[in-house]
């Protein structure tokens, strides 16, 4: 009998104490792998989530994350001399406007409205109905419609937030063409798109060209594109998607990475101390069976594999296990943070990597080892004679 | 001293070895470092155990007859003197070399049996033919045979939570039998058994010898240390006497 077989058998005549061990190992298995996916889940998500579209450079007037800084000027005119260069072959400016709409019992129901112009691809994928083309035509959101209760074909009456005061302005009728999901929309959010002139007509005609950010797609390699709009216009601020996501990083994601970090070592730890246990109170019930087979010959070397089989074993079904119950764990908790207001609707903390899973792999792997450390001293240093001894008195 | 893999019946040929010398202890001692000062449990003794010898160890406890029978399994090594086994020098042995010593030239004997209680009397008695090496179908049949050798193979699928006192300590001789050592060593082998069934034990024994295994037991038990052909009495970690019949 190997010790895998001989290791197995040891763990199948105590099922008490093996079953505690690969509960253990998947309870804290699974918070492991979670903390992984959460630690570069973030990045991933957003990364996914910039590249979505075609866009690969966002122009800003600082280098503020976009809707958090001021706003670009003049921005059908800047979109249009962006367009215009050799490297860009599409540019689109994009406004965000607090808008205003009388909900179910007439409660003032708060709205985003995203006015946009320019050539480039909107920013959202209408599911029924059709793009906005006229001047007074708009999409909204799944949220939008339902909160709304309105549909394709349905009259809206929108009120926005104007830079001049905005009081005295009636609500301008807009219609409902398409029902899309909007890529820049957040968490919790209504929002509505249309082109940026509805804006300027729900103002009173007054000038609303400004714009929180420029979406371009570049012609080529966006870092040219970047360094060309750059080079065109010192006044304002051109990043990759990458070099934004490095942004992000920085500035908003690297807490869930510390916390990530720690409840990762955390978990390694607490895991590899249950097993230690588990493994070294097993060892210690045994001492007079290791020492016997001992003195029947087997091998130091060997005693010392049947503890390591052991303890992989236990770690190796507890790893199995973690793994759909981790998996469940993350969509339920991803479900929890994503109602978190403020972030992009679409955006996810918990995404499944293939490095995340080796990396949980490797440190159970790891994790095995360094739990069976101890008890495979106790069975290295097992004096044979004084335990046979011990055993007969005891 | 290569394991040896070929497999006999349990019955050995006399005539080829009966005689040889074992073990050969010269003044060996054994001195334990305990916190209130050295313990010298075995001293000076000098004894060689020869092919198809039937030795006894008494004496009072304390005495150091489980220490010495310990050195003269290789399981301990003395602090003094020298011990050989076939003629080598157990203590220049690496501990790898002596597992394997112990592993196809000794067996063991245990009071308290030590069969591994997850495995059948089957697998107890096959483990340390897997653990030599031995192929499958000649361990099959070495099992085969050794159950029937003790009266078990009725019992070769219980576990020993599923069998007697006596039939436990029986699958231990046939685990310890499982690749033919040349010396059995016993360490109290009625001791935790009703006389009864020690005398059945101590039947087997005395067949094992027969058959060509040499025995060195130590005990308490006056009426199995009579069945030995040597009686070695042990007083305050030396050999007081030794008695030949």
């Amino acid at each position: 009998m190997k010790a895998v077989g001989f290791a197995w058998r040891s763990l199948v005549r105590q099922p008490a104490r093996t079953t505690l061990g690969v509960l253990g190992v998947a309870a804290v298995g699974a918070l492991l792998f979670d903390m992984l996916l959460l630690s570069h889940g973030l990045i991933v998500s957003m990364g996914d989530l910039l590249n979505r579209r075609s866009y690969d450079v966002r122009v800003t007037s600082t280098a503020a994350l976009p809707r958090s800084g001021p706003l670009v000027r003049q921005a059908a005119a800047t979109t249009g001399a962006i367009e215009r260069l050799p490297e860009v072959r599409a540019a689109l400016a994009i406004r965000f406007a607090d808008a205003r709409f009388d909900g179910r019992d007439n409660l003032p129901l708060a709205a985003t409205f995203e006015g946009i112009t320019g050539t480039a691809e909107p920013p959202w994928s209408v599911r029924r109905g059709r793009d906005p083309h006229g001047m007074d035509e708009v999409v909204v959101s799944e949220s939008a419609a339902q909160a709304l209760a309105v549909d394709v074909g349905s009259t809206l009456p929108l009120s926005v937030r104007c830079r001049v005061a905005d009081e005295a302005l009636p609500p301008l009728p807009v219609r409902v063409t398409g029902v899309a999901d909007l890529t820049f929309e957040l968490s919790g959010e209504i929002t509505i798109g249309g082109p940026l002139a509805v804006l300027e007509q729900a103002c009173g005609g007054t000038d609303q060209d400004e714009a929180d950010m420029i979406l371009v797609v570049s012609a080529g390699d966006p870092r040219r594109t970047a360094a060309a709009i750059r080079s065109a216009r010192p006044d304002l601020q051109a990043v990759t998607n990458q070099e934004m996501l490095v942004r992000i990083q920085d500035t908003g994601f690297t807490y869930f990475r510390q916390i990530s970090s720690v409840l990762t070592t955390v978990t390694v730890t607490f895991s590899a101390l249950l097993i230690t246990v588990l493994l070294t109170v097993s060892v210690n019930q045994r001492l007079g069976e290791i020492a016997a087979l001992r003195a029947l010959g087997f091998s130091r070397g060997r005693m010392i594999a049947d503890v390591l089989v052991e303890s992989s074993l236990i770690v190796g079904l507890g790893a199995v296990l973690s793994l759909p119950l981790g998996w469940a764990l993350a969509l339920g908790l991803d479900d929890i943070l994503r109602r978190m207001p403020g972030l992009p609707a679409q955006l996810h903390f918990f995404v499944y990597q293939a490095d995340a899973l080796l990396l949980h792999l490797a440190l159970m792997a790891a994790t095995a080892l360094l739990a069976a450390l101890y008890p495979m001293r106790i069975v290295a240093t097992l004096p044979i004679a004084a335990t046979l001894r011990a055993e007969v008195i005891g | 001293m290569n394991p040896e893999h070929e497999l006999r019946s349990p019955k050995r040929d006399l005539g080829t070895v009966r005689g040889d010398v074992i073990v050969d202890a010269d003044r060996v001692s054994r001195v334990f470092q305990m916190p209130a000062g050295p313990v010298t449990a075995v001293h000076d003794v000098t004894l060689d155990i020869r092919a198809g010898d039937y030795v006894a160890v008494r004496g009072p406890s304390g005495c150091g007859k489980s220490t010495l029978l310990h050195m003269l399994g290789c399981v301990d090594a003395p602090t003094g003197g020298t011990l050989r086994f076939d003629g080598h020098d157990v203590t220049t042995l690496s501990d790898r070399a002596r597992s394997l010593l112990r592993l196809t030239h000794l067996g063991f004997v245990f009071q308290r049996f030590f069969l591994l209680p997850m495995l059948t009397a089957w697998e107890n008695v096959e483990l340390p033919q897997s653990e030599a090496g031995v192929p499958k179908p000649a361990r099959q049949q070495r099992t085969r045979e050794l159950l029937e050798y003790v009266g078990l193979a009725a019992r070769a699928d219980h576990r020993p939570s599923q069998l007697s006192g006596g039939e436990m300590q029986r699958v231990a001789i046939a685990r310890a039998l499982a690749n033919r050592p040349r010396l059995l060593l016993a360490d109290e082998p009625t001791g935790e058994l009703d006389s009864a069934t020690g005398d059945q034990i101590a039947a087997l024994l005395d067949r094992v010898n027969a058959d060509g295994t040499a025995l060195v037991i130590v005990t308490h038990d006056a009426g199995l240390a009579a069945r030995a052909t040597r009686i070695l009495t042990m007083a305050d970690g030396r050999v007081a006497s030794e008695v030949t019949r």
